[in-house]
């Protein structure tokens, strides 16, 4: 009896032994992929990259912490922010939390930074799955090294937005478990310091622009890379770095100016022969609102109203206008005045806009024959976002020259982009010369930016980074010591329980 | 309850030792109350395993090992006896009548305990309040029967679900007890035939679920099947009813004329003309009743036969049943069928190997009727109608309206064209097999299958309410061009083995230990293909079937399925010692190991404590002789429910179309990347318990109580809280949030006899606390219950406050002036006759910062009593349910829509200064709104229900003896007889939509009342 009882508890044990082993819960979807069966093959380690991209078109979308979409532009901040541009809007109260932050009153409470933040970071999010697991998928080594070179580009761009935004933020290279999710701030150096890396690596894994099928066009290159870490040293002041930088991108002959300014944000102006970073819009993927997909709301937020039929954002200040030379061509390829034709769409007249504005904002307009084909047209744009060109890194490579003593070189590089928009028209946009030395220079470089880039999304970052700032938007309100960065969500500061600290001054 | 004890019994048999020798005890087991001779009572020599049964006439004999012996003899229903005798001589042995129930051997989660020593919080629903009375799903069973379960129908559609809830609501998210069906946890109990149950235990506090560990934190129900016992003679039993249902209550809505002034008023309130079909109000009468028009009389039916049979080493049950109900909408259009067959037999193989079978076959056929939305349901759809619109025009066709837009289509003609038919075969079984491994221990190995296939076939035919092939004025909702069908095959297949171990000994002084361990694996898989085309060329639902679509574009055909599977592992113990009669003792721990945990978490631990102290034997209480038994009870415990998480909700699935245009052709090129959060950290809810009670019975056991006190927190609750933005996904479900139930129940229950006059009344009620108690970080609210004729979600779930409660703005009266109206600033487009809405945070404007409590769908206490009567032949009993102090959301009415039909309050609305200071003028435009969600919304929901009232007559023994029958009794029954309420909709009893939607009326299926006469015939 007993050893027969030894018997059967050994046999009990031994079936629940069995029984529990840890396989008998792994139980794995069959329908669908999880984390833990995807990122397997080459296919996955190339959808997890376009999953990177697919993040940089979110203009508009939910957001955590409002019920309401969210809008938020490049041109929101770099030009509304500035002393290029207005609101706009059907009046204040039309994204009254931009009214505010245009006036630099603006709070923490905003969901236009809110997006801004959570899209940033959603984007990360991508980055740091795709640089955590390619690595481990066994693929052809060239399409490996690129896609991680991509998702560590794209990460550094949006560690560049949210550093020249927020000043010191969380730095996040890996997907957070729960006890993570409760972030510090990291200091902007050590932000600037991952940046460059990710660059650095980015632009050593990356192909040229030349190497890349036309298929491809739009994909980050090694020009891409190279000059988005010449932009992170400038913001740094680390101008012999950036200039060896734009040299070197200069040097490769990857990159050329396109002959025709106003050419360049035409349709047939997208990813042209000055195109180093462009985030890609199309008409035809039918999304709406809260759902993107790849249409851009730029067209429709940027042309005038009433017969326009847009949201008349990005209304530029007549100081902007006034910075053109005269005959510079650029002022009619960046500014519709009163008069003008608004393509397809009718003359530009006060009452056919119903808005008191003589100025609208031209690099996004597009015409009514080329709205989306089906679908609601409105989130549906098709204008690419030129976000860094041939003539910015020109600039920088001018404003770099003249900060490490090479004046004769920022001259010849700023009149390369003279020269351009002058476009064999002699009598207008002369070259600059020995006599523009010093700060004189410098100013005149100054002034090429502000109007070569005009409206495209850079000019209050580039005055906070030039130090000019305090002197150029004091009378709209900016606060120096303050005002340089924008306040952290209020949502965020309560979510990290703290952790993260408000910036000075909000 | 009888047999139960004798399938128990059993084990007894088994444990006579063969080898014994020394001298023989024999004598006779009687009744002291009739002094007949009782068969079956287990006869067992004291500290030994030596035991035998009486027989049939209640004669024994059993060979005892000792010189000097004590025997215990114990039979159910009557108070176990302990006799000492060195005798020879035969003994006469007289047991009393257990009126109390003490002996009573309650099932428990694996294995059964005598009612006297269980030291938890079980309720019991006796097997006679089952079986007779016309109980049509096993839920009912449950409602108002047991203190702390609240049994809700979700619908008075035959067929439709029940949302049953122990002890309040403990979960954001799933909140329904675990069914366990003779041992086999079941995702629902539709499949039963009610009177195939030998039991229902509801294991309410958590030490008493604790052995069901992850998945008992809601509370158990435990039921078991008949299944006969040894030795029992042939038994045939055959019961049968038939019924009529109808309507209760119509909703008191306008009449024509009634309808066309107000309308003509909204119009004229809002700048437009009256319309020319209502310009004379006077001329259209009382119009159509729409009501009338979709309710009608529904039949009902149940045929239920079962036989029993014993021999000395087995048992048969076989039960067989078929159930039909007719819907009182749509008739047949709404008809539930069931059909069950049942065969559970038990054998003896040898002296120590048992075995047993139980198998289960059920067929469901539903035709159901959308229900419960205010879009596209016949009652939302009657009771909006216009009542100038006919449902049918002279020439018999189906008309529409002219003057309600949307969704408010004519549901006469909905209820035609409905075809949405579900078959559902279950089969459900089980082997077991048991074997003492020694006197004290015995091994049990159950292995158990669950395989339910379901159809779905819903066909769209295709129709024109139009005058006439192209009526210019034919609503787009009333004409459907092209017909579809959508056909879906489903798979559920869940397979469990379980192995105890089970070791009970009397210790030599008397004390008593039971041990139980065990293991159980469980394995659910679940498989769906659904598929659907259009333009089938027969617009006849005979012939809808996939192949006989003429559409053959590779566009229209659609396919889809999937599979999803799950699994889960368990270990438990459980000690259980008695000290003597003082003291009982039980502590468990279970850990239970799912899939559906994050892989930090895979497996969970759940203990239990509790102990039970017999006070009856102490002098302060046995002096008082009306005082014959009185029990304190205390448990502590922590259970988990595993069951509200999906299968796969602890990883983040892959979503493609995370997609990025490249190259001058502006190719798409996918992307794909999770959207949620993973949560590898994700776990099961964790429900603590603590439970104190009281057992008692007085004056000879003919009063008893039974009082309980418990405090229920749930923690690690699953909620949605956002999280940082650095986190970069959205987030998915977590543990985080809180809440708290607590309550008081007492039941009470009196028999006695007066003469012929048998007698019981008793009752039961129980006060529920619900109060969410922490929702994570930031405590974000959470809001549910989207009413859209109110335009917003109602419901609202936050810390403080009880689960969903509704959720709005506070109404104080209506403006009498213009000035008065234009002298509050807060509501700028208000004037006279509109409503005043209170600004709560007195900033001047009302905003969504303004919405407060406006109502509690949770009752402060629910009650139900019983009382019934046997004199003679005749038996009458009367069966009442309610529930005191909950609100209900009156949705029912499609104010966003303007034209349509309006409850006859609306009579009494404002029309000049002083004229109402309650329901607001009528307006097309609604300038301010007054139909926002308010607390003019909300209702009291307190309802009493005569549930039901019986009257039988069991026919003499002589006629019985002439038709060689062995009992035979008729009745007549009612159900829902009368409710009592001030609720103005057509149910007060209005279930849940998803955990967090309580209470609210969209336009609710009512329960019907009916009435039925049935037989019950034992051969």
């Amino acid at each position: 009896m007993k050893q027969q009882k030894t018997l059967f508890s050994i046999g009990f044990l031994a079936v629940l032994l069995v029984a529990c082993k840890q396989e008998f819960l792994d139980i794995t979807p069959l329908v669908g992929s999880t984390e833990a069966n995807y990122y397997l093959t080459s296919e996955d380690a190339e959808a997890a990259t376009i999953a990177c991209y697919n993040n940089l078109q979110q203009e508009v979308t939910n957001i955590q912490g409002s019920a309401q979409l969210a809008a938020h532009f490049r041109w929101y901040f770099g030009d509304i922010c500035s002393d290029d541009s207005f609101k706009g809007g059907s009046g204040d109260g039309d994204e009254p939390d931009l009214f505010l932050f245009e006036n630099f009153q603006g709070n923490s409470s905003s969901r236009i930074l809110l997006g801004e933040w959570q899209v940033a970071y959603r984007g990360i999010a991508y980055c740091n799955l795709a640089l955590n697991n390619v690595p481990n998928i066994e693929m052809d080594l060239t399409d490996k090294s690129r896609f991680l070179g991509e998702a560590a580009f794209i990460r550094a761009y949006w560690y560049f937005n949210l550093v020249t935004m927020f000043g010191d933020v969380p730095l996040v290279l890996d997907n957070l478990s729960p006890s993570e999710y409760q972030q510090n701030r990291t200091p902007a150096s050590e932000v600037w310091a991952q940046i460059e890396a990710d660059l650095i690596a980015a632009r050593e894994s990356l192909p040229k622009r030349s190497a890349i099928s036309v298929l491809e066009i739009g994909r980050a290159t090694w020009g891409s890379a190279t000059a988005l870490l010449a932009k992170a040293h400038a913001y740094q002041g680390e101008w012999q770095t950036c200039h060896d930088l734009c040299m070197e991108i200069i040097s490769s002959q990857e990159y050329f100016l396109a002959p025709n300014y106003a050419n360049i944000f035409s349709e047939a102006g997208e990813n042209g022969p000055g195109s180093i970073w462009e985030i890609q819009y199309m008409n035809a993927s039918g999304g709406n609102w809260g759902n993107q997909l790849e249409g851009t709301f730029s067209n429709v937020w940027q042309r005038a109203r009433g017969q326009f039929g847009g949201y008349g954002f990005n209304i530029p200040e007549q100081e902007f206008v006034d910075e053109f030379e005269d005959g510079d061509p650029r002022l009619a390829a960046t500014v519709f005045q009163v008069g003008d034709q608004m393509g397809d769409r009718g003359t530009f007249t006060i009452e056919a806009t119903g808005m008191p504005h003589f100025y609208y904002p031209k690099k996004f307009f597009i015409n009514a024959s080329d709205e989306a084909p089906f679908g609601d047209p409105n989130p549906n744009g098709y204008s690419n976002d030129r976000v860094i060109r041939y003539a910015d890194i020109l600039l920088f490579g001018a404003e770099s020259a003249y900060h490490v003593g090479n004046e004769p070189l920022a001259r010849q590089l700023t009149n390369m982009v003279r020269a351009r928009a002058r476009n064999s028209n002699s009598s207008i946009l002369p070259n600059l010369d020995n006599n523009d030395t010093g700060p004189a220079l410098l100013d005149a470089i100054y002034h090429e930016r502000r109007v070569e880039l005009g409206l495209e999304g850079h000019r209050f970052f580039d005055l906070v980074r030039q130090g000019r700032a305090a002197e150029k938007l004091a009378t709209i309100g900016f606060t120096a010591g303050i005002n340089e960065v924008f306040p952290i969500p209020e949502v965020e500061i309560t979510l990290s329980g703290g952790l993260i600290t408000q910036n000075n001054g909000y | 309850m009888k047999k139960l004890l004798l399938a128990f019994g059993f084990i007894g048999a088994i444990l006579t030792t063969s080898f014994s020798q020394g001298k023989m005890v024999s004598g006779t087991v009687i009744a002291s109350e009739g002094g007949f001779g009782l068969p079956g009572v287990t006869v067992v020599e004291k500290g030994t395993q030596n035991a035998t049964f009486s027989d049939i006439d209640g004669k024994f004999a059993l060979p005892v090992l000792g010189d000097s012996v004590t025997l215990v003899f114990s039979f159910i229903g009557y108070r176990s006896k302990e006799v000492s005798t060195s005798s020879i001589e035969p003994v006469n042995i007289q047991l009393d009548a257990d009126v109390a129930g003490l002996e009573q051997v309650v099932v428990v989660g694996y294995g059964n305990q005598k009612r006297s020593k269980i030291s938890g919080a079980v309720g019991t629903i006796d097997t006679k309040e089952i079986t007779s009375l016309p109980v049509l799903r096993t839920e009912q069973a449950l409602q108002g029967r047991a203190a702390g379960v609240q049994v809700t129908q979700n619908s008075g559609q035959p067929g439709s679900t029940q949302s049953i809830r122990i002890r309040g609501t403990g979960s954001l998210n799933n909140a329904e007890p675990l069914y366990v069906i003779d041992g086999i946890p079941s995702g629902g109990i539709d499949y039963l035939n009610p009177s195939d149950i030998e039991s229902i235990s509801i294991l309410k506090d958590a030490a008493s679920a604790a052995i069901y560990g992850a998945r008992g934190g809601n509370g158990v129900v435990l039921i078991t099947t008949k299944s006969g016992s040894k030795g029992e003679k042939p038994q045939v039993t055959y019961e049968s009813y038939f019924g009529i249902q109808e309507p209760w209550k119509h909703m008191a809505l306008l009449n024509a004329e009634e309808y066309a002034i107000l309308m003509n008023e909204s119009r004229s309130a809002a700048g437009l003309a009256p319309l020319a079909a209502l310009g004379d109000p006077n001329a259209l009468g009382e119009g159509f009743d729409w009501q009338d028009a979709i309710f009608q009389r529904a039949p009902m039916m149940n045929h239920s036969f079962s036989f029993t049979k014993g021999t000395k080493t087995t048992s048969t049950a076989v039960g067989g049943s078929y159930f039909t109900q007719d819907g009182i909408i749509g008739g047949e259009k709404g008809r539930f069928e069931r059909y069950t067959f049942r065969i559970n037999t038990r054998q003896d193989g040898g002296e120590r190997f048992r075995m047993g079978q139980n198998v289960n076959f059920t067929h469901l056929n539903r035709s159901a009727l959308a229900e419960n939305n205010e879009f596209a349901t016949p009652v939302g759809r009657a009771l909006n109608m216009d009542p100038i619109t006919t449902a049918q025009r002279p020439d018999g066709s189906y008309a529409y309206s002219e003057f309600i837009d949307s969704d408010i289509a004519n549901p006469v003609n909905q209820i035609a064209l409905n075809n949405d038919f579900w078959t559902t075969n279950r089969f459900v079984g089980s082997t077991f097999a048991e074997f003492d491994i020694h006197s004290n221990l015995t091994f049990r190995s159950t292995m158990s299958v669950d395989l339910a296939l379901g159809s779905q076939r819903i066909f769209y035919p295709s129709y024109d309410l139009g005058i006439g092939p192209n009526d210019p004025n034919r609503p787009a909702y009333e004409f459907r061009e092209v017909n579809s069908l959508v056909l879906g095959e489903n798979k559920w297949s869940n397979w469990q083995w379980e192995n105890t171990l089970n070791y009970a000994k009397q210790l030599k002084n008397g004390d008593d230990l039971q041990v139980i361990a065990g293991y159980s694996a469980l394995n659910n898989m679940n498989t769906s293909f659904y598929g659907s085309r259009d333009s089938l060329a027969s617009n006849d639902v005979l012939f809808a079937y996939l192949s006989n679509s003429m559409n053959n574009s590779e566009q229209t055909p659609t396919a889809n399925g999937g599979i999803s599977e799950s699994a889960f592992i368990g270990q438990f113990i459980r000690v259980n010692y008695s000290l003597g009669e003082m003291w009982s003792l039980a502590g468990t721990v279970r850990r239970d190991g799912s899939s559906r945990f994050g892989v930090n978490n895979r497996y969970g631990i759940f203990p239990s404590l509790s102990a039970a102290y017999n006070l009856t034997e102490l002098p302060w209480v046995s002096e008082k002789d009306w005082i014959d038994f009185l029990k304190v009870r205390a448990s502590w415990g922590q259970n988990g429910n595993a069951d509200g998480i999906g299968n796969f909700d602890y990883t983040s699935l892959i979503y493609n179309g995370l997609n990025y245009t490249f190259g001058s052709e502006q190719v798409q090129v996918n992307g794909a990347g999770p959207i949620n959060t993973s949560n590898p950290d994700l776990k099961w809810e964790t429900v603590e318990q603590t439970n104190i009670g009281l057992d008692a019975d007085f004056y000879k056991g003919k009063l008893n109580i039974v009082a309980d006190y418990f405090v229920k927190n749930t923690n690690d609750m699953l909620a949605v809280v956002p999280l940082p933005g650095v986190v970069g996904f959205l987030p998915s479900a977590t543990n985080v949030a809180s809440a708290r139930n607590s309550g008081f129940e007492f039941m009470v229950n009196h028999r006695n006899q007066k003469g012929l006059v048998e007698f019981e009344v008793g009752g039961n009620i129980s006060f529920i606390r619900n109060e969410v108690t922490d929702l994570g970080e930031g405590g974000q609210p959470i809001s549910t219950g989207s009413v859209f004729g109110i335009g917003d979600l109602v419901s609202y779930t936050e810390i403080g406050q009880p689960m969903a409660y509704f959720y709005g703005y506070e109404t104080a009266g209506i403006f009498q002036t213009d000035e008065e109206a234009a002298a509050y600033q807060a509501l700028p487009n208000a004037q006279a006759g509109d409503i005043i809405f209170v600004d709560q945070n007195g900033d001047g404007t009302i905003d969504s910062d303004d919405k407060t409590v406006i109502g509690n769908p949770h009752p402060d206490f629910t009650y139900g009593f019983n009382a019934s009567v046997n004199y003679k032949s005749f038996d009458f009993s009367l069966f009442c349910q309610g529930t005191y102090g909950n609100e209900i959301l009156n949705g029912v009415f499609r104010y966003d829509l303007n034209t349509t039909n309006l409850p006859v309050e609306a009579l009494e609305r404002w029309t000049g200064e002083g004229t109402s200071d309650w329901y607001p003028r009528i307006s097309h435009s609604d300038p301010n709104q007054n139909n926002r969600i308010s607390d003019r919304f909300v209702e009291d929901g307190s309802f009493l229900r005569v549930k039901n009232v019986q009257l039988g007559y069991t026919l003499p023994e002589r006629v019985m003896q002439r038709l060689q029958i062995g009992k035979c009794r008729v009745y007549v029954a009612a159900s829902n007889l009368f409710t009592f309420t001030k609720y103005s909709g057509l149910d007060p009893e209005i279930g849940t939509r998803g955990t967090l939607e309580i209470g609210i009326d969209r336009g609710f299926y009512p329960a019907a009342r009916s009435f039925m006469a049935g037989v019950n015939i034992n051969f």
